[in-house]
């Protein structure tokens, strides 16, 4: 933040408060003092606390923001935007590939015209995922038409989403704004920040939406909203976008001007540090400028003119104002935390040297170094080194390596990986005990599995060493079902707990071979294994005596992300599994709401208050849903009843190798966030089937059959006694709620019941 | 005048808080760093270290104080701080908690050992070295061990003020959970002044503590195409003892009925089996015992275990090493170990 110059009164500035918050609860702040109608979102790392902070205040009656947890980020994105053309206030936030999974609908939203604030905590974009900070997933906006605003500190975050909306607004600009701000550096590092006390001094900075626009739902003026065009037509529409983002930036200026008379805060389109007098400088995006400036006092001290330059604003490109304050620098390292692969350069490295192009009496020297990817820090000795780099081209006159990376090193042969374990394969996992045959009589398989002792001879699928939380639930539902399958198996994780936990680089957990691939997308690329790999064995290139079983293994929410991918796969019936690990939320990222979360369960966006009793609507069937595409085999499982489970998998196996797609989902224990005991798991899986809540079942060749019947057992218990093994659910079972118990019970009660028909009516 | 005691070049007076997660040491951080800034009007900043770490993986919090005029701009983690706490003795085994400490620093350790036995496992040369039993106090408050640290932290910076960080927790609690109130504050309390301090003297021309920033083991010519990792299986390698707070499951094998209960419920792949005769001269499996290596003590195994062959047991020092089986993996020859 740029200190305010003497001249501006501060007189007019309204009261404000200091608090000692991070970027991303500055950004909820703000979300809730403007008072959006809505925001529709999906949680990813680092930006989901921005929506925790919002249900969280939602929950105390603080804002009145419709919050709408979409099913993946595309979902997000066609909310906001749906939102947006009723001429509603909407705002959004996300990280890195979330905005690359929305990125189809950022040139709608634009091209369409519609406003609409998005906050970009940024973070690097996958390949290797990676949840820490750089820009990769920025740079990706640049072509998207979208005003895009930078702050560098939670009081920049906070001041530019309360700018940004009245910038989105304009009549002038009618353009989507992304406020981006560093992952974790500023997401999640505490500062002091000031903000007003009164929301309606922040309203009536924002003012009144502007009227007259195109409106969805304006009865009296209905409208046709995205025509299609030819280029005759849509060079005109690009032409009026291009005018507009030009204009937003005097539009910015005016607003930024207004803002620090109403804050005593000022940002100009560039943050100048000490640029008036600088023969060297370095150009450096959000966080990272600020790390340097300290730096740059200190060379001063030693008498080198040092500066810093940093956009605030970097969509429209400040090229005007970058050409006047590098008028007489020497030298200039632009600072990139990300690449444009193979254009000899990073995207602004490129824009700045264009601005100056324009300029024919500019020799400034740019120098340009990527640095930083996923998070890797930024320490003031690594702004020392770019000055001296800048310093050395200085004094040539040239620069002798323009472009580079810095910060990557070499690494030492003799500490490459070296293989640890024997190679572990078929002849591993063929153990000989597990029998599976068909049944002409009955159309279904039999299968004979030995007692648990005896199976302890079949080593496990996954090696010890793995970084999940004490008491977690994944690998014991995990090997007990690979205790069914014989053989060799390829297995892919989606992004989630059980992957993260094994894969951590350089160390992995898998014995066998793994693929990971995001959690939207696991069924289509096994599905795209399985076919390629059935078609070089036919051709004879693939030389195996027994095929592999491959298995696609989800949780932590995948099954709503991925639930299209997965309807598409099981639809062409790749023989394949899918395995879900159902924890109930979004346990990876710190326990979202997932929509197999059950009625009223407390998670970190379905906060429990008077008002707010936690999820609003009942858990996904997931397995019902499965069932319907007509795959050969579904089943439910979990650890407290292995033999049933084994016996299943050995099923999914045969089905899998032999008819196509089985689903199979495994209710699993997340102790940290269900806050149960981590001893517990077991008891818990016990009475959430002993409850009816999860009921064990298979759905063979479209014939339901209940493998474990508590009431047959005479063992049914209330659910409350599953319940009340869990911090998640406790306020479920006080007095004040047992409306909402009894609404959960009737639909545990009701989908059993279904479950039964069906168990009694093959046809069905 | 400044209330700070001691500054760095940039002015700051920076601690950091070492710990595993769950023992709530970032709430710890967020809380001290309120209080200098919120309380005492200091400017200051707080954050912690970031990943994909779960429960039981080790964590730091950091927190920088500076006098209001001062400007914080740095982002990075603080490598040599003036405090250091450390919230779970076992983590010296896994992370070089003292890295960076000052010359005449202050290391605060969780632990029921002596100065000499701590001082020894830290490899602390000089500096002060202040013991707290917070788990022990937690324990019998029924609490939280970032309360009795806090109390403890808030003994060694002086220029906090206890009475608000007392008012600070009255007021966390009072509203929902008020038999909580008592407890904590005196959890804080203990924590406060059960602390002991002995100080080793620094000779005196003592630096501070080299640090070292850890360097990745591979590098670009390293480091195989697309990240993909050739040595599967080499999670064998790490040590997940530290994620134990305190207990661990006992086994006795003349209980044992080898039913593999144990082994169906274990999250982390800990129990060994054998095959071996059984009575009548058949082939059978039999456990051998527990590879504590990678046992995080979740205790899942003595619930499951129909028998009482696997039971309760606060860690000693020293048990694990002494009753740990070890896995006998399929290593390649030559591979490293």
């Amino acid at each position: 933040m740029a200190t305010l110059e003497e001249n501006v009164t501060t007189q007019l500035s309204k009261e404000q408060v200091t608090t000692f918050e991070s970027g991303n609860e500055m950004a909820a702040y703000a979300a809730a003092q403007i008072n959006y109608h809505l925001m529709g979102y999906f949680p990813i790392t680092p930006s989901t606390e921005v929506a925790q902070f919002l249900d969280m205040m939602k929950s105390k009656g603080q804002h009145d923001i419709e919050l709408v947890a979409a099913d993946g980020e595309h979902g997000s994105a066609g909310i906001c935007f749906g939102a947006a053309t009723t001429g509603a206030r909407v705002f959004n936030a996300t990280s890195a590939n979330g905005f690359l999974y929305m990125i189809e609908q950022l040139p709608v939203q634009s091209g369409l015209r519609f406003p609409m604030v998005m906050n970009l905590v940024t973070r690097a974009v996958s390949g290797p995922l990676d949840i820490r900070g750089d820009h990769s997933d920025l740079y990706y906006g640049l072509n998207t038409g979208w005003v895009i605003l930078t702050a560098r500190t939670p009081q920049a975050v906070y001041d530019m989403n309360i700018m940004a909306l009245r910038l989105s607004e304009h009549e002038d600009v009618r353009l989507p704004v992304v406020v981006a701000y560093d992952g974790f550096f500023t997401s999640h590092q505490k500062r002091r920040v000031d903000y007003f006390k009164d929301r309606e001094d922040v309203q009536s900075f924002v003012g009144e939406a502007p009227s007259g626009f195109a409106s969805s739902i304006d009865k009296d003026n209905p409208k046709t909203i995205g025509a299609h065009m030819n280029g005759d037509d849509l060079i005109n529409n690009n032409y009026q976008q291009s005018e507009a983002l030009y204009k937003a930036y005097d539009v910015y200026k005016e607003i930024a001007k207004d803002f620090a008379t109403f804050s005593g805060r000022s940002y100009g389109t560039l943050d100048l540090y000490k640029m008036e007098d600088a023969d060297v400088a370095l150009f450096l995006l959000n966080s990272a400028a600020e790390s340097a400036k300290d730096v740059v006092d200190r060379l001063r001290e030693r008498g080198i003119k040092a500066g810093i330059i940093s956009p605030n604003i970097i969509r429209p490109f400040p090229a005007e104002d970058i050409r006047q304050a590098l008028k007489n620098v020497k030298a200039l390292l632009v600072g990139e935390r990300a690449d444009s692969y193979g254009a000899h350069g990073a995207n602004l490295a490129h824009e700045v040297k264009s601005a100056l192009q324009e300029d024919k009496e500019n020799d400034t020297i740019v120098l340009n170094r990527v640095f930083g990817m996923g998070g890797k820090d930024f320490y003031a000795d690594d702004a020392e080194q770019f000055f001296n780099m800048a310093l050395d081209a200085m004094e040539k006159g040239y620069a002798e390596t323009p472009f580079d990376y810095y910060g990557h090193t070499p690494g030492e042969p003799e500490k490459a990986l070296e293989p640890v374990i024997e190679p572990q394969n078929r002849e591993t996992y063929n153990s000989g005990l597990i029998k599976v045959s068909e049944n002409e009589e009955t159309g279904k398989l039999d299968v004979r599995v030995p007692p648990l002792r005896k199976l302890t001879t079949k080593p496990k699928r996954f090696a010890p060493g793995h970084g999940a939380c004490p008491g977690c639930g994944i690998f014991p539902g995990l090997e007990l079902f690979f205790k069914g399958i014989e053989g060799d198996a390829v297995i892919l994780f989606q992004t989630g707990c059980a992957y993260v936990v094994t894969s951590a680089f350089p160390y992995s957990s898998h014995k066998q071979n793994m693929i990971h691939n995001l959690f939207q997308n696991g069924p289509a690329t096994l599905s795209g294994a399985v076919e390629a790999f059935f078609e070089m064995k036919d051709r004879g290139e693939v030389d195996i005596d027994d095929d592999f079983t491959f298995v696609m293994i989800t949780g932590d929410g995948g099954m709503d992300i991925g639930m299209g991918s997965a309807i598409g796969t099981a639809l062409r019936n790749h023989k394949m599994i899918i395995l879900e690990y159902d924890n109930e939320g979004y346990m990876n990222t710190g326990s979202q709401m997932s929509y197999s979360t059950p009625l009223g369960h407390m998670t970190s966006t379905t906060n429990v208050s008077e008002e707010r009793p936690g999820k609003p609507f009942h858990h996904k069937d997931t397995a019902q849903i499965m069932a319907s595409t007509n795959i050969p085999y579904v089943f439910t499982g979990t650890e407290a009843y292995p033999q049933d489970l084994i016996k299943k998998a050995a099923k999914a196996q045969w089905y899998a190798q032999n008819e196509g797609l089985v689903y199979g989902k495994l209710l699993i224990t997340c102790p940290l966030n269900w806050k149960s005991n981590d001893r517990d798991g077991e008891n818990i899986m016990k009475a959430a089937v002993e409850s009816c809540f999860f009921p064990l079942y298979e759905v063979e060749r479209g014939e339901t059959a209940i493998t474990y019947d508590p009431e047959a057992k005479n063992k049914r218990i209330e659910l409350s006694e599953w319940l009340q093994y869990m911090g998640k659910t406790k306020h479920l079972l006080k007095e004040s709620n047992a409306d909402l118990l009894q609404e959960f019970a009737d639909e545990v009660e009701s989908r059993w019941k279904t479950l039964k028909v069906k168990h009694e009516t093959p046809l069905i | 005048m400044s209330i700070l005691p001691k500054k760095n070049q940039l002015g700051f007076y920076e601690i950091r808080l070492e710990s595993i997660g769950g023992l709530g040491a970032n709430l710890a951080g967020k809380m001290l760093a309120e209080a200098g800034v919120l309380g005492l009007g200091l400017n200051g900043s707080n954050f912690s270290s970031y990943g994909s770490e779960k429960k039981g993986s080790p964590v730091k919090s950091f927190i920088r104080f500076c006098d209001p005029e001062v400007e914080i701009r740095d982002h990075s983690p603080i490598e040599q701080p003036h405090v250091i706490g450390v919230f779970h003795e076992a983590l010296y085994k896994m992370v070089d908690v003292v890295s960076g400490l000052d010359s005449d620093g202050v290391v605060l350790v969780n632990s029921t050992r002596s100065f000499d036995d701590v001082k020894h496992d830290l490899q602390l040369e000089y500096g002060t070295l202040a013991i707290v039993d917070a788990l022990g106090i937690a324990n019998e408050e029924r609490t939280k061990v970032n309360t009795a640290m806090l109390g403890a932290l808030y003994r060694i910076l002086d220029f906090l003020d206890p009475d608000a960080m007392r008012e600070v927790i009255r007021k966390t609690f009072e509203k929902k959970y008020p038999h909580l109130v008592e407890p904590n504050i005196r959890t804080f309390d203990r924590g406060y002044y059960e602390v002991e301090f002995k100080t080793f003297d620094a000779p005196t021309d003592a630096k501070a503590r080299e640090f070292t920033r850890p360097q990745p083991r591979l590098g670009y010519n390293t480091q195989e195409l697309g990240g993909v990792i050739s040595a599967q299986a080499n999670s064998i390698q790490k040590d997940l003892s530290g994620s134990r707070i305190g207990f661990l499951p006992a086994f006795n094998q003349e209980k044992c009925i080898n039913c593999a209960q144990c082994d169906t419920v274990c999250p982390d792949l800990c129990f060994v089996w054998e095959e071996g005769e059984d009575k009548r001269g058949r082939k059978q499996m039999f456990l051998q015992g527990i590879d504590y290596q990678y046992c995080k003590g979740c205790l899942k195994c003595v619930d499951a275990c129909p028998v009482a062959a696997l039971t309760d047991m606060t860690e000693e020092l020293g048990y694990a090493d002494e009753n740990q089986v070890k896995h006998n993996f399929p290593l390649v020859t030559g591979g490293v170990r």
